[in-house]
């Protein structure tokens, strides 16, 4: 039987929306379920008007979902703002000790769940978290969940915590389940036994730092910046462990300028930040690349333009990474485009940017960054190879040397005999800088225009190890969607849900955007009966920058800057009113 | 040092004759640095020398050391980023005033207050020279540049006060003008744990005609010849605040405390004794299992 539920916590900043969201995840988890986890929230440390919205399924979980069929309701003010839409019928659990829902002006059609949490709670312990255990109870009854492998999660969180930590919230959790058994809750589905899981739980951000971590970082800085700063501090907590260094630094620029130094000096460094600090950075990614110093820079995106929304999602910086900096240098940009593909571009990230030798950035979104979701247990054993550093350099030693690829030996401080000198200026191949007394002299013309070649050729090697992009769903669609970035599984769902009544669409999904696959992407769009572009930005960004990179011109947009995820059911009505106009 | 040191100053140089106006400032302390590293016997490998941008920043070109150019203003982080990746290195910020003081004044605070075993030398004409001649943040009141045609209008900064109030551990002034002792006082602030600061009066001889080898001449004492006690905070502070007050100029330590720790001493990582630039890349087993537990 498939299984699909959406539940939505509903609370305040104070609340601890996040904590319980992931232990509910887990509790979910623990049966088996896939899940994927998102929190609505606002950029005040206590009040807000705040979500956390978990989807669980026993299939792939493609979105957080729209509507929600359970809500726990924590607050009542922020029950006010977070209505149920029209005709919803969700089942609403609330403390009814504390409120009722009176005056919210809630649809007629949910099935309202009151159950005295305050009272309840009041017979265990003063504990105020408790509520949330015995809501978790409820809950569990009304999924059929499996009481011995909640209590094995509760264990596992709070075991550390004593046996006291351990009673209390089981007490909390039997009473939660006998409450909702006694009032005669309703059941969305049928007890049975679960096997248990091996999944992980883990986000966007968390799971690109685990990533990088398996493929050797040594060095990270950043400075604090929504949603960018939950790499640090996953990455501190582990220190002494990990034996990295982890630095927050007074600004953006000295985080970039310290990974650059770090990287020189050989340690695999990467930093991370958002689109305002991405700005502070860019004449340093310029120097790293005209340098070509290995260097991961992590820009995850949220709403600008400026401060813009801080704590809301967008995908508006493709052109400021693409452009970032003066001149013209190799820069790869990488877009991961969901949980477990954040991982596997934090591996890759570090050994392109080692290999080749140039900065790759990789855009994130806050979507992804903050999404939770359950993915395979992820292989974080590696065998890491370094890349062209030369423990005994040659008498000739030139560590800019022309070569087929562009890549040149490298040494690192320390090295016998591998001095040399590397500066923001353009240079010849010892090192030395051109831009003194040499600039502009017939003999050094040409070398600046090799210098040039040598640098950019490397993206010409690097494409063809890159994996192409791949057209999903049948070749001769109706629509071909094209996406990137976090939106991926958004828009697969809405094909599914697209084939259910009688629409074919396939879907193009850009994860390496620059270099780019011009051919492959202009082959399959010039197939395509007819185009529709869906990111979240008000220009179309993407679909701007196919046009300029392979001409081809996508008919259709399918736009959202209001900060929120777009929303399968957005994209199944824009299709459908594409397919009938067309 | 175990191995014999044979090198000399000459050993140093990159062979790449440095483009500084003939006179300028900047000369002396290229020589001065190289002789500091010799009679410390520090290896060329283990030495990199990180600049900004202007003229003095061109030093690294001129030494056969690693030499890292950054941009404007950005030595101190990425001397800072080379220095905790791997600590056995001797680093040395070598930039002018405009570019510590200036576009990098935020790093340099930092730097002070963070006390990385860092080395940072700052060629100080009072002047931006590269850009030909315009007021820096050391220009003095009322001083005729080409962007303060009617005189500078701004307060100077006085960098010695910051750094001694950030909470530098190593404070010193050196001239350009008396080579012995700016020699001397860069040797000592290479050899000092932490945080080494050292600014130097270098005369820009083309665009700078108020502050000139002759105006420090006449202007310059040795602290060393005089009672001051470098470990007194008070009285270094003090010291460094008569820069212009007195018309006599104090040069070398004004302040030195050794019984701070470093950054590298309270990093939980570098003092368990590891280089992060060499540190082996693959995880162990044990180090997976806690780093994942959490997700399960």
């Amino acid at each position: 039987m498939k299984k699909d539920v959406i539940i939505r916590f509903v609370g305040s900043a104070g609340d601890g929306l996040v904590s319980i969201g992931i232990l509910f995840s887990k509790i979910l988890k623990k049966h088996n379920f896939n899940i994927l986890g998102f929190r609505s929230y606002q950029s005040v440390i206590r009040g807000g008007y705040n979500t956390y919205q978990i989807r669980a399924s026993n299939s792939k979980v493609l979105s957080v979902g729209e509507e929600a069929d359970i809500i726990f309701l924590l607050n009542k003010n922020v029950a006010k703002i977070h209505k149920p839409t029209k005709g919803s019928n969700a089942m609403v659990i609330y403390d009814n000790d504390s409120f009722d829902l009176e005056d919210l002006d809630y649809p007629e059609d949910i099935k309202k769940l009151p159950i005295p949490l305050a009272a309840i709670t009041k017979e265990i312990s003063k504990l105020r978290i408790l509520k949330n255990i015995v809501g978790f109870g409820a809950i569990s009854q009304i999924l059929g969940l499996d009481e011995t492998l909640i209590k094995e999660v509760i264990f596992e969180q709070f075991g550390s915590k004593g046996e006291e930590v351990i009673f209390t919230n089981n007490e909390a959790l039997e009473k939660g389940i006998k409450y909702a058994e006694d009032n005669n809750w309703p059941e969305l589905w049928e007890k049975h036994k679960y096997e248990k899981a091996q999944q992980m739980i883990i986000s966007g951000n968390e799971a690109l730092a685990l990533g990088m971590l398996s493929a050797g970082l040594k060095f990270y800085s950043g400075y604090p910046m929504t949603p960018a700063t939950s790499i640090v501090h996953y990455l501190t907590k582990y220190l002494p462990k990990l034996g990295i260094i982890v630095k927050q630094t007074e600004d953006e620029i000295a985080a970039i300028g310290m990974a650059v130094g770090a990287s020189y000096c050989g340690a695999r460094a990467a930093t991370g930040t958002s689109g305002g600090g991405f700005s502070l950075m860019t004449e340093i990614i310029g120097m790293a690349g005209i340098e070509e110093i290995p260097l991961v820079v992590i820009n995850s995106q949220r709403a600008g333009p400026s401060t813009g929304m801080a704590t809301k999602t967008e995908q508006a910086d493709l052109f400021q990474v693409y452009g970032a900096s003066q001149g013209e240098f190799p820069k790869v940009i990488i877009a991961p485009y969901d949980v477990e593909d954040a991982f596997n571009v934090g591996i890759e990230a570090l050994e392109i940017a080692e290999k080749y030798q140039v900065v790759v950035i990789v855009l994130m979104d806050l979507y992804l960054s903050e999404s939770n979701s359950t993915v395979r247990k992820l292989d974080l054993q590696r065998k890491n190879k370094r890349f062209e550093i030369l423990n005994n350099p040659p008498e000739d030693f030139k560590r800019y040397q022309f070569s087929e690829n562009g890549i040149s030996p490298r040494t690192i401080p320390g090295t016998k005999n591998g001095m040399f000198f590397t500066g923001s200026s353009e240079r010849n191949e010892e090192g030395t800088s051109l831009a003194s007394t040499l600039a502009g002299l017939p003999d050094t013309l040409p070398i600046r225009v090799k210098m040039v070649e040598k640098r950019m050729k490397k993206l010409d090697y690097l494409i063809q190890e890159l994996e192409k992009p791949k057209l999903e769903g049948p070749e001769n669609a109706e629509i071909t969607i094209v996406s990137w970035g976090s939106t991926i599984n958004i828009v697969r769902e809405a094909v599914l849900h697209l084939k259910e009544e009688g629409i074919t669409a396939n879907h193009l999904h850009l994860k390496y955007l620059n270099p780019f696959h011009e051919e492959v992407v202009t082959k399959i769009l010039q197939k395509a009966k007819t185009t529709l572009c869906v990111e979240q930005n008000f220009t179309g960004q993407l679909r701007d920058y196919i046009r300029m990179k392979t001409g081809v011109n996508i008919e259709y947009k399918l736009l959202r800057w209001d900060g929120e995820p777009i929303v399968t059911s957005q994209i199944v009505a824009k299709v459908k009113e594409v397919v009938k106009s067309e | 040092m175990s191995k014999e040191f044979n090198l000399t100053i000459k050993d140093y140089e990159s062979g790449f004759f440095p483009t500084w106006c003939p006179g300028c400032g900047n000369f002396s302390q290229w020589r001065a640095i190289r002789q500091a590293l010799v009679e410390l016997e520090i290896p060329k490998e283990e030495v990199v020398l990180v600049s900004g941008i202007g003229c003095s920043s061109h030093m690294p070109n001129f030494l056969d050391v690693y030499g890292l150019q950054t941009v404007h203003g950005r030595g101190i982080p990425a001397a800072t980023g080379i220095r905790l990746a791997n600590p056995e290195l001797t680093v040395i910020v070598y930039a002018g005033d405009g570019d510590i003081y200036g576009i990098g004044g935020n790093h340099f605070l930092h730097a002070c207050r963070r006390n990385v075993d860092i080395i940072t030398i700052v060629s100080n004409n009072f002047v931006y020279g590269l850009t030909t001649g315009q007021a820096s943040a050391t220009t003095p009141v009322g001083t005729f540049t080409r962007t303060t045609p009617r005189g500078s209008i701004e307060n100077p900064i006085n960098p010695l006060t910051v750094a001694i109030s950030a909470g530098a551990t190593f404070v010193a002034r050196g001239f350009s003008g008396d080579l012995k002792h700016l020699a001397q006082v860069l040797k000592e602030a290479i050899d000092h744990r932490g945080f080494a600061y050292v600014d130097v009066f270098s005369p820009c001889i083309t665009f700078n005609k108020n502050q000139t080898f002759d105006y420090f001449r006449e202007r310059v004492y040795r602290l060393e010849e005089t009672e001051h006690d470098k470990e007194d905070y008070f009285s270094a502070l003090d010291l460094s605040n008569q820069r212009f007050v007195k018309d006599k100029l104090p040069i070398g330590i004004f302040y030195q405390i050794e019984h701070k720790t470093t950054y590298e001493e309270r990093d939980f990582s570098l003092n368990q004794g590891i280089i992060p630039a060499h540190a082996p890349l693959d995880l162990t087993e044990e180090q997976i299992e806690t780093i994942t537990e959490e997700f399960y």
